[in-house]
């Protein structure tokens, strides 16, 4: 193996680690944003629901 | 876990780091004189994700210990993600390794100490995947895990040390007396790769926990809405 096609043998190697670790980071991020967007639907909904209670008790 | 540093600070950091890494290990560090040439510089990834292999199972079983002690379900949530990113980066390690191993020992793969007692540690932390997945209640599942995990941990420093006590192996030895003696622009640049896989490997369990606690408020808010 000459050493220029050592050098792209190892550099592509190399670049699909990294492609795996940030594409690995990429979508855990994704991931976060969306559970957040759950939480606050449910958290507004868990409002919604006590607001209603709250307002049936007073009536 | 709020007063840590963020996920994406540690992610930028780690970015930097590996980059300028990777600069000074292709064009900064001197090209092996051994038969492997070029090859040889698969080392400056190679032992820096095996590095942060060992340093995520090593928070997995920092984690369980302090479970076991607490009972606090976040040390459960961190440990089972370091068990997670430690196994991402173990396969690295052997797919990088059998590179290393074909185009220095001329073999994908041979049983020597190294290897043999890495290979057991990804099937012990494999196996507290599976654990995990049989036990339905929660405390008891993170107990269970914990436990495990101490004891699968006593893996790893046999494979750390196999290539000083079981010196017939083919494996370097990479950092130690004896062996692995790297020089100024060698340990620069391995230094500054290690640096930043090890910030990567913290950036990636970070926002793991992060998706767990988020997951355990949303599975909190739907019991309270009834379903």
């Amino acid at each position: 193996m000459t050493v220029e096609e050592g050098a792209r043998y190892v550099a592509a190697v190399y670049a699909v680690i990294m492609a795996v670790l940030v594409a690995y980071y990429i979508i855990s991020s994704r991931r976060v944003s969306a559970l957040q967007r759950d939480v606050q639907l449910l958290e507004e909904e868990t409002r919604r629901r006590q607001a209603q209670a709250t307002e049936a008790g007073a009536e | 876990m709020k007063k840590l540093v963020s996920a994406p600070a540690l992610f930028v950091g780690a970015g930097v780091l590996l980059v300028i890494g990777a600069l000074l290990a292709f064009w900064y560090a001197p090209i092996d004189a051994s038969s492997m040439g070029f090859s040889q510089k698969i080392f400056y990834y190679h032992a820096p994700i095996a590095a942060a292999a060992i340093a995520a199972f090593g928070v997995a079983f920092v984690a369980a210990i302090v479970y076991l002690r607490t009972q606090d379900l976040l040390w459960d949530r961190l440990g089972y993600v370091s068990v997670r990113i430690g196994l991402l980066f173990s396969i690295l390690v052997m797919i990088t390794g059998m590179i290393w191993g074909k185009a220095a020992w001329g073999v994908w793969w041979a049983w020597e100490p190294r290897l043999t007692t890495f290979l057991l540690a990804c099937f012990l932390y494999a196996a507290y995947w599976v654990l995990r997945s049989v036990v339905d209640e929660e405390q008891r599942r993170a107990t269970y895990a914990a436990v495990f995990a101490v004891v699968a941990f006593v893996d790893v420093p046999i494979t750390f040390f196999a290539t000083r006590f079981l010196p017939e192996g083919l494996h370097p030895v990479v950092v130690g007396p004896g062996g692995g003696g790297m020089e100024g622009s060698v340990a620069l640049s391995f230094a500054v790769c290690l640096v930043g896989m090890l910030l990567l490997m913290a950036a990636l369990i970070r926002r793991d926990v992060e998706i767990e606690l988020i997951k355990d408020r949303v599975t909190d808010l739907k019991t309270s809405l009834g379903g």
